[in-house]
């Protein structure tokens, strides 16, 4: 888009929001002709959350009447005393994840158990990176697997932002030449957009741009204020315009208080298609614990953030999926500290109305040593690019290009 | 603090810089294969390795030229200004058992919950305190080179509060003895200081990773816990929590994937076992009495012999910290980390993609000078890689980088830096507490996100309008400009100041907007009045955000 009709197209977005909304946002010289402010029709979108760190999935879907389980791990083990909360008759919920059985019940949450990377990278850098790149291995490869999907696609409807972190800084799965926005928590409403307005002329924008220079090796700095300005401001009309009033309580959290503004974005239906959101500090090397220890906290907040949001989307949840991921999994055993080390295979979480849930997906092979990947770890059964596939798929009927992962052709995996 | 010092940035001949220069010749875009120019190289120098030109420095340097600039860096004694700014903050120079003593008070029994915050503000101190210093140093130090050095080294060698426990007593002695003590020394020696500090031990878990114990041993615990507490089943319980403890591989991997080697580099899964036993009794002399120092536990070793990296370690039953000593040292040899630390500089001083050849010299560098850091730094210099205008304010800089260099380049006052410490919280790189032992990416892909840059825009106008407690742009920059000269012009001179490297076309109209803007409702033009304006867009322009 070049700068003119991004321009109109920013003051169309904001009219119709205006619109909508009853507000008036913010002075304009003029309206353009022609945009009405037509309820946009529901798209699928897809929330991806990473957990960075290596989550300790054998504790969160737990197997827990293998002996080789509660052998393996004689301070983190659980047992139903612990109030492990059954799925069926193999596995069960952490006790902290319990939020999440309300959604199992409703057939709403699909776990996907040993997925994971042919690569058997055990640093957390290149698992990430291999990962949210969905390109095991393959360093040549920099943008991340969202942002090929954006890049791949027509947008469903005319959106400012197809996609968006709820964060300070984008993750790697949504970097690359699609422009994404991430949205810094901490932006002053009001004071916010007068900065933006003020910085619009050095950044390319305003009245008067007649293609001027900038100066050396500039091009990336000033295409990335250019989006600030125009994506931001969107994104603050959105915020703004949205009811208050809550009625679903989310916890006190960074993550849930996060997530709590992706909902409005979404419940606003101006065609977000991707959000994105990390949930860092799950390398328990040490003090894991089992219901007592960092790991049990941070699954309190994570699972009553995702029921709030599930909640707070009502309707809107059938289009919607959330998926939840980490670059790998960790050792069967126990460390000497209360904790565990990285290892292979972990797991997936896929919430949403239009997923196959209720049920446990994934081949699970046991964890007797003959299975274990190096003797020590959970093998992988599930390629993390068959479930991240099956997303787009079924969220966008996205017809996958040869190559969106390089050199692997997904595997049709029946989660929706 | 208890008492606010008054910090004044060093002046070099401020005066001097301000003499006749035609205003409009500075800001040219210049074509790709033309050289830099003097005034270029000067800022080119100035923005890598330093925190940005401070006022008059820029002339300082054309005055001196660049060799004669960099040997000052590295000849520079102790800053005795600065000294004089740290003097307040008492726990900087401390040791870890005295901050621990200092700064830790234990509970009272019943303890009044006024009581409680008062203890845990002062367990507090020696954090904001280190903090603090790390923040004013970087702005004011004359050493400048020691200074981005450290921020280097800091990030290569990452420790973090997040870590928690007793970290808050460790980093501290960490930042005087590990890292700026061997910033502009040996590679080599800081590496092998950082495995035996307190603070990477336990950061990174090494200090708990120990082999699993005999079963002589678990029948000692055993009994000793029932003679305790006259229970059977607390004494098997003793048991089973002793046979858990094990091997941990945290400090092991990190140590070849960041610290030397680079990931997947000469290495596999079965080199990090055996480097984490290898490793295992390298701890420290903690609890209630420890002396905070580091202690190798024969008890805790692994006592068979290892293969690493192709080699058999030997195992000696009575020393077995000698294995550590030996892989540490080859390790520090090794041509894959001459190969990884050659290319993190490249990376961090030159350009996000490294040129090859200027990695190949500084490879060859490392290993014919045993990582002799101030060698390096002087390779660099001397490459063409470096002065080519490809990578002229090619290199986005870090929020810290922003942040540090909009100070320095008013000069300005400050005496408390917390406001800009949580300035750079706040757009994701607070100091000394990176989670991942990756440290801060030095990259603009890292960094550069849409959506960040309002954060510095907010940033650039609220210091340019002294809205941030504690720091404030000095009289003597306001001064700096001319006032026999059109108002029209106020720009240019400022421009001047704060883009030493020019400002291109867009950023100069944009400027000139704003002026007009001004000097059409404005009855007396006063510079104080438009100046912050200019000031806080010039800090907040795409120019400067690179380096």
């Amino acid at each position: 888009m070049n700068n003119t009709s991004r321009r109109e197209f920013l003051l169309a977005s904001a009219t119709a929001g205006a619109a909508l909304s009853g507000l008036r946002l913010w002075a304009r010289p003029f309206v353009p002709i022609g945009v009405a402010g037509v309820a946009a029709p529901s798209t699928g979108a897809v929330v991806v959350i990473y957990l960075r760190g290596g989550a300790d999935w054998l504790n969160m879907v737990v197997p827990w009447k293998d002996p080789v389980y509660q052998q393996s791990r004689p301070t983190l083990g659980l047992n139903l005393e612990h109030g492990l909360v059954p799925l069926d008759s193999h596995f069960a919920l952490h006790p902290a994840l319990s939020p999440l059985k309300k959604l199992w019940d409703s057939k709403q949450f699909a776990p996907v158990l040993c997925t994971g990377s042919p690569h058997g990278t055990r640093s957390h850098f290149d698992a990430q990176d291999f990962m949210e790149r969905g390109a095991p291995g393959l360093r040549n490869i920099t943008s991340g697997w969202l942002n090929r999907y954006l890049q791949a696609s027509p947008a469903k409807e005319t959106s400012d932002f197809r996609a968006l972190a709820m964060q300070e800084l984008l993750p790697r799965s949504l970097r690359g030449d699609f422009p994404a926005l991430a949205v810094p928590t901490k932006m002053d409403r009001r004071k916010g957009r007068k900065t933006l307005d003020t910085f619009e002329r050095f950044y390319g924008g305003g009245d008067g741009d007649g293609g001027m220079m900038g100066t050396d090796n500039d091009e990336n700095v000033v295409r990335s204020g250019q989006m600030t300005i125009s994506t931001l401001r969107s994104f603050q009309d959105i915020v703004a315009a949205a009811k208050s009033g809550d009625t679903v309580k989310y916890p006190d959290s960074k993550f849930g208080s996060r997530m709590k503004t992706l909902a409005i974005v979404i419940k606003a239906q101006c065609g977000l298609e991707v959000g994105a959101l990390d949930y860092t500090g799950w390398d328990h090397h040490i003090n894991q614990g089992g219901t007592d220890g960092k790991q049990n906290l941070m699954l309190a907040d994570y699972a009553a953030s995702m029921s709030a949001f599930c909640a707070d989307l009502g309707p809107l949840l059938d289009s919607t999926t959330i998926v939840t991921m980490t670059e790998f999994g960790r050792t069967v055993k126990e460390n000497g500290n209360n904790g565990t080390d990285h290892g292979r295979a972990s797991g997936m979480f896929l919430i949403g109305g239009g997923v196959n849930g209720g049920r446990i997906h994934g081949d699970w092979l046991g964890l007797t040593p003959g299975v274990l990947a190096d003797g020590r770890d959970l093998p992988v059964t599930t390629d993390f690019r068959d479930v991240m596939a099956a997303c787009l798929r079924s969220s966008f009927n996205f017809k996958l290009p040869k190559d969106f992962f390089p050199g692997y052709k997904p595997g049709k995996v029946k989660l929706f | 603090m208890n008492s606010p010092v008054r910090l004044l940035t060093v002046s070099i001949g401020l005066s001097a810089a301000f003499a006749v220069f035609p205003p409009l010749m500075w800001a040219q875009t210049s074509s790709p294969d033309q050289p830099l120019s003097t005034r270029e190289r000067a800022a080119h120098l100035l923005s890598r390795f330093s925190f940005g030109p401070a006022p008059g420095e820029i002339e300082h340097l054309l005055e001196i030229g660049e060799q004669a600039w960099l040997d000052e860096q590295f000849s520079a004694g102790p800053d005795l200004v600065l000294a004089d700014m740290l003097g307040s903050l008492e726990s900087i120079e401390m040791s870890i058992a005295e901050i621990r003593d200092e700064y830790n008070l234990p509970a009272e029994e019943n303890e009044s919950n006024e009581d409680r915050r008062a203890r845990q503000r002062l367990e507090n101190v020696p954090r904001q305190e280190l903090l603090q210093s790390v923040a004013m140093r970087a702005i004011n130090s004359r050493n400048q080179l020691e200074e981005v050095l450290c921020d280097f080294w800091r990030n290569h060698l990452n420790v973090s509060f997040t870590k928690g426990g007793p970290s808050k007593y460790f980093i501290t002695e960490w930042e005087n003895e590990v890292i700026r003590a061997n910033a502009r020394g040996s590679f080599p020696a800081m590496l092998r200081l950082s495995a035996h500090h307190p603070a990477m031990l336990h950061y990174l878990d090494n200090s708990s990773s120990r082999r699993p114990p005999s079963k002589q041993e678990l029948r000692e615990i055993e009994l000793r816990t029932r003679r305790r507490t006259g229970s059977s089943a607390q004494g098997e319980a003793a048991v089973d929590l002793a046979l858990q403890r094990g091997l941990n591989e945290n400090y092991a991997r990190e140590l070849l994937e960041l610290h030397t080697l680079g990931v997947d580099n000469y290495y596999k899964q079965k080199d990090v076992v055996a480097l984490a036993e290898i490793l295992t009794g390298w701890t420290f002399s903690g609890g209630r009495n420890g002396t905070f120092t580091f202690e190798f536990r024969n008890n805790m070793h692994v006592p068979d012999k290892k293969r690493f990296l192709g080699k058999t370690i030997k195992s000696d039953r009575k020393d077995g910290q000698a294995e550590g000593e030996q892989v540490l040292e080859n390790l520090a040899m090794h041509k894959g980390t001459a190969q990884f630390i050659a290319m993190k500089m490249v990376r961090y001083f030159v350009a996000d993609e490294p040129p090859e050849s200027l990695v190949k010299d500084l490879t060859r560098t490392y290993a014919k000078t045993d990582g002799d850091i101030e060698q390096m730094v002087r390779t660099i210099v001397a490459s063409d890689e470096f002065w080519s205008r490809e990578n002229y304010r090619c290199k986005f800089k870090t929020p810290w980088e922003f942040l540090v260099s909009s100070l320095r380049v008013v000069g300005a006052e400050t005496d408390n830096l917390r406001a800009i410490l949580k300035a750079s919280a706040e757009m994701s790189q607070p100091l000394y507490q990176c989670d991942d032992p990756t440290g801060w990416y030095d990259t603009a892909e890292a960094w550069l996100d849409p959506g960040v840059m309002a954060l510095r825009w907010q940033a650039a106008l609220d210091f340019a309008y002294g809205r941030v407690r504690g720091v404030s742009v000095p009289d003597h920059f306001w001064d700096a400009i001319p006032e026999n000269v059109l108002p029209r012009l106020w720009q240019h001179h400022l421009t001047r100041l704060v883009l030493p490297g020019g400002a291109g076309e867009r950023t100069r109209a944009a400027l000139g907007f704003t002026t007009d803007a001004y000097l059409k409702k404005a009855r007396v033009p006063d510079v104080r009045e438009l100046g912050p304006q200019l000031l806080g867009l010039l800090l907040g322009s795409p120019e400067f955000q690179q380096q």
